[in-house]
C-alpha cells in the first residue's frame, strides 16, 4: 500500500514540478493576503472619524495653575489617533446618525473656567453610538483623557504646592479668584517663640509653646506635601520603552498567521484539485479497478498536502528565522523548527483532508479549485477574529484546521513551554483530520461516474 | 468472465438495465448499440471501474487479468507517454518495468519523447491508452470504441494487439459502431438498445437477425 501511495505521491510531486508558475502562485497568494490581512487589521479604521463640538469656545491658549496651554497643540495630539471633524452641535448629530462620524467629543459651556479655577473636575462630554467602532473611539478618547489629565496634573501639583508655599513662608496670593495676605506659619512659629520668650505668664507662654509645637509639626509635614501630591496624583507610573529590533511582521503572531493562511491556500486547493484532477483525467476509474484502492487515493492526496505543507512552511519559517537573525533579535526559533514541522505536516495533512472532503464533492478540478477558494477564504478570515470578542465565530472556526494551525505554530515557535498547547492543538487536528477524511472516504465514489 | 444481472443507475436515469453477459476464453465479443445504449457502461463494470448499482460480475477461474481502453483516454496529460507507462507499470506491479515500458512503446509505436500525453495526436493517445491497458499482459482486453481516432494503418496494428491477446488464450471485448470492423474481427455480436441487451449471439445469427436491419 505504501509503494503504491508513494508511486502516485511522486506523479503529483513531478507534475507541480512541471507547474512553478502555479506553486509560485499558491505559495504567494497566500503571504499577499496574510500582509494584507495584517495591514487592515493594523491599520483599517485606525482614525475613526470624530466629531469635536466645543460649546465652551475654547481659546486658543488656556491658562491653568500659572501655566499656558496651547489648546491647538493638544488637539494635534488627538488628531493622531482619531480624525477629529470640528462641527457645531446641530451638524454632529446629523452626521453621528447618518453614520458619517462615529461618536462626538463635545466640550459643554464653563468646561474652561471650571478648569482655571482647579476645584472642580471639569467634565467632557463623549457621545457615540453602540457597537462598531464606538468600543475603540471610546477607549482613545479614555486616552485623551489620561493624557490630558497627566499635562493638567503637573500644573495642578504645582499650584498646589504654590498654595502651600504661601502658607509656609506667608505673603500675598490669590485663591478662588481672591487676592490674600497671609502670614505664614515659619513667621507665625517666631511670633510665638517672641511671645514665649515675652511674656511674664506662665500659662501663655506653654500655650504658645504648645501652638509652636504644632506650628513644628506643620511645617514638617508641609515639607513632605510636595511629593506626597506627586505620589496621590500617580500611583503607580507607566514607563514607555521602545523595543525597536522585531518589527510589526516579525512577531511571533504574524508568523504564525502567515505559515497558517500559506498552509490553508495552499493544501486545500491542492489537495481538492489533485484529487478531483484524477477523474477530469479520466484517470481514476482505471487505478481503483485494482491498482489502486479508493482509501489510498485518499491517503495520497492528504499525504501530498503534508507534504507540501512541510516543505513550504519550513522554508517560510527560514526566512523568517533568517529574518530574526539578521536583525539580532534574541530567542530566535531556530531550535525549535523541528517541532514546527511536526505542526505543519499535521496541519497541511488537516488542511489537505479538508481539501480532498470538497474536491470530492465538487468532482471537477475547475470547480474544486473554485470552491476551495471560496470556502477557505472565509475560513481563515474567521480564525483572524478574537477568540474572546466574537464567541460564535470562534466555535465555528474551531471546527476546521486554520485556528488550530495558528496555535500549534505560535506555540511551537515561542511559548517557553509549548508542550501542552502543542499537544491540545495535535489533537484537534488528528480530530479534524480524521473526520474529513472519513467525509472523503465516504463520497469519494461520486468521481467514479 | 461473467455478467449476472448487472444493471447500472445514474441517479434516476438507467444506463444500464439489468444485463447478463458471458465472456468466452478465445473469444471477440462485440457490443453494438447507438449511443447511450450502455456500452461504455457495461465495459466499465466488467473492467472493475465502475460498481454495478445491482447484480454482479463473478470472474474466471482462475482470475484473469483484465486490460480496459476506456473510450476517452484515461491517463496524466501532464506527463508524457513514457512517464505514464512507467507509472502505470509500478502500479500494475510488473517485474521488469524498463523492459515492459521499452516492449510497449515499440508495439504500438509511440514516440518516445518528453512530449506531455495532452499534446499527442489522437491516434497517439489511443495508442498509449491501448498501450496502458495491455502493461499487465491481460487475458481479457476491454476496448471501448478503440478504433475511433486511428488511421487504418494505426486500426490494423491494434487488431494485431487484440488478436495476439485473443491467440494466447484470452478473450477481446470491444464496443463499436463500426459495421465493417464488426463483421470483420467480432465472433459474437451483443446489441444493446436504451440500456437493455436486445441480442447476443454468433455473427452469422446476428447479420439474419431484425436488430440488423436496425444498425443497417
Amino acid at each position: 500500500m505504501i509503494s503504491r501511495i508513494g508511486v502516485l505521491l511522486g506523479k503529483d510531486v513531478r507534475i507541480l514540478r512541471r507547474s512553478p508558475f502555479l506553486l509560485a502562485s499558491l505559495v504567494l497568494y497566500p503571504l499577499a493576503i496574510a500582509l494584507l490581512v495584517g495591514l487592515v487589521a493594523r491599520f483599517a479604521n485606525d482614525r475613526p472619524r470624530v466629531a469635536f463640538v466645543d460649546l465652551d469656545g475654547l481659546p486658543e491658549v488656556l491658562s491653568v495653575g500659572g501655566e499656558d496651554f496651547n489648546v491647538d497643540k493638544v488637539l494635534r495630539q488627538v488628531r493622531a489617533e482619531v480624525d477629529l471633524i470640528p462641527l457645531s452641535q446641530e451638524e454632529a448629530d446629523h452626521r453621528l446618525a447618518n453614520g458619517e462620524v462615529v461618536a462626538q467629543i463635545i466640550v459643554p459651556r464653563g468646561f474652561a473656567s471650571r478648569l482655571r479655577g482647579m476645584v472642580q473636575s471639569p467634565t467632557l462630554i463623549l457621545r457615540a453610538t453602540r457597537g462598531g467602532l464606538s468600543g475603540r473611539v471610546e477607549r482613545q478618547t479614555e486616552a485623551l483623557v489620561f493624557n490630558l489629565n497627566r499635562l493638567l496634573q503637573k500644573s495642578y501639583i504645582e499650584a498646589n504646592l504654590e498654595y502651600v508655599d504661601l502658607i509656609r513662608k506667608g505673603g500675598e496670593g490669590s485663591f478662588l479668584g481672591n487676592d490674600v495676605s497671609i502670614v505664614g506659619l515659619e513667621r507665625a512659629g517666631e511670633i510665638l517663640a517672641e511671645i514665649e520668650r515675652d511674656t511674664d505668664d506662665p500659662e501663655i507662654a506653654a500655650k504658645a509653646k504648645d501652638l509652636r509645637d504644632f506650628v513644628r509639626e506643620a511645617l514638617l509635614a508641609l515639607d513632605q506635601s510636595g511629593s506626597s501630591l506627586r505620589a496621590v496624583a500617580n500611583p503607580i507610573e507607566l514607563r514607555f520603552e521602545d523595543e525597536e529590533r522585531r518589527g510589526f511582521l516579525l512577531t511571533a503572531q504574524v508568523q504564525a498567521y502567515a505559515l497558517a493562511l500559506t498552509l490553508a491556500f495552499l493544501c486545500i486547493l491542492i489537495a481538492a484539485a489533485g484529487i478531483a484532477a484524477e477523474r477530469d483525467e479520466n484517470v481514476i476509474g482505471r487505478l481503483t479497478r485494482g491498482l489502486v484502492r479508493l482509501g489510498e487515493l485518499i491517503a495520497e492526496k492528504i499525504g501530498l498536502a503534508a507534504l507540501l505543507g512541510l516543505v513550504f512552511g519550513l522554508c517560510l519559517a527560514l526566512v523568517f528565522s533568517a529574518a530574526l537573525a539578521l536583525g539580532g533579535v534574541s530567542g530566535q526559533p531556530w531550535s525549535r523548527l523541528p517541532l514546527l514541522a511536526v505542526g505543519l505536516v499535521l496541519g497541511g495533512a488537516a488542511f489537505g483532508a479538508f481539501g480532498v472532503f470538497l474536491g470530492v464533492l465538487a468532482r471537477e478540478a475547475r470547480t474544486a479549485s473554485l470552491v476551495a477558494l471560496l470556502v477557505a477564504l472565509p475560513i481563515v478570515l474567521l480564525g483572524f477574529l478574537p477568540e474572546a470578542s466574537v464567541a460564535p465565530a470562534a466555535w465555528v472556526s474551531n471546527a476546521f484546521p486554520f485556528a488550530h494551525s495558528v496555535r500549534l505554530f505560535e506555540s511551537s515557535l515561542y511559548d517557553l513551554s509549548p508542550w501542552g498547547t502543542v499537544a491540545r492543538e495535535a489533537v484537534w487536528l488528528v480530530g479534524l483530520l480524521a473526520v474529513f477524511a472519513a467525509g472523503a472516504r465516504l463520497g469519494v465514489r461520486r468521481l467514479l461516474t | 468472465m461473467a455478467a449476472d444481472g448487472v444493471a447500472r443507475r445514474f441517479g434516476s436515469q438507467v444506463a444500464l438495465a439489468p444485463t447478463s453477459i458471458q465472456v468466452r476464453a478465445g473469444e471477440t465479443l462485440a457490443l453494438i448499440g447507438p449511443n447511450g445504449a450502455g456500452k461504455s457502461t457495461l465495459l466499465a463494470i466488467l473492467a472493475g471501474a465502475l460498481a454495478p448499482s445491482s447484480g454482479r460480475v463473478t470472474a474466471a477461474e482462475p482470475p484473469r487479468r483484465i486490460g480496459w481502453v476506456p473510450q476517452r483516454a484515461g491517463l496524466y496529460g501532464r506527463l508524457s507517454a513514457r512517464e505514464n507507462l512507467v507509472l502505470f507499470a509500478k502500479l500494475e506491479g510488473v517485474a521488469e518495468v524498463p523492459v515492459a515500458v521499452e516492449g510497449l512503446l515499440r508495439l504500438v509505436a509511440l514516440p518516445d519523447d518528453r512530449k506531455p500525453a495532452s499534446e499527442l495526436s489522437g491516434g497517439n493517445l489511443q495508442r498509449l491508452n491501448l498501450a496502458i491497458a495491455l502493461l499487465g499482459a491481460p487475458d481479457l482486453l476491454l476496448l471501448d470504441e478503440p478504433t475511433a481516432a486511428l488511421d487504418p494503418t494505426q486500426r490494423h496494428a491494434l487488431w494485431a494487439v487484440a488478436s495476439d491477446v485473443r491467440e494466447r488464450g484470452g478473450a477481446v471485448v470491444f464496443a463499436t459502431q463500426n459495421l465493417e470492423e464488426l463483421e470483420r474481427v467480432a465472433d459474437r455480436v451483443a446489441v444493446l438498445l436504451g440500456g437493455k441487451l436486445v441480442f447476443d449471439g454468433p455473427i452469422a445469427e446476428y447479420k439474419r437477425s431484425p436488430e440488423a436491419d436496425v444498425f443497417a
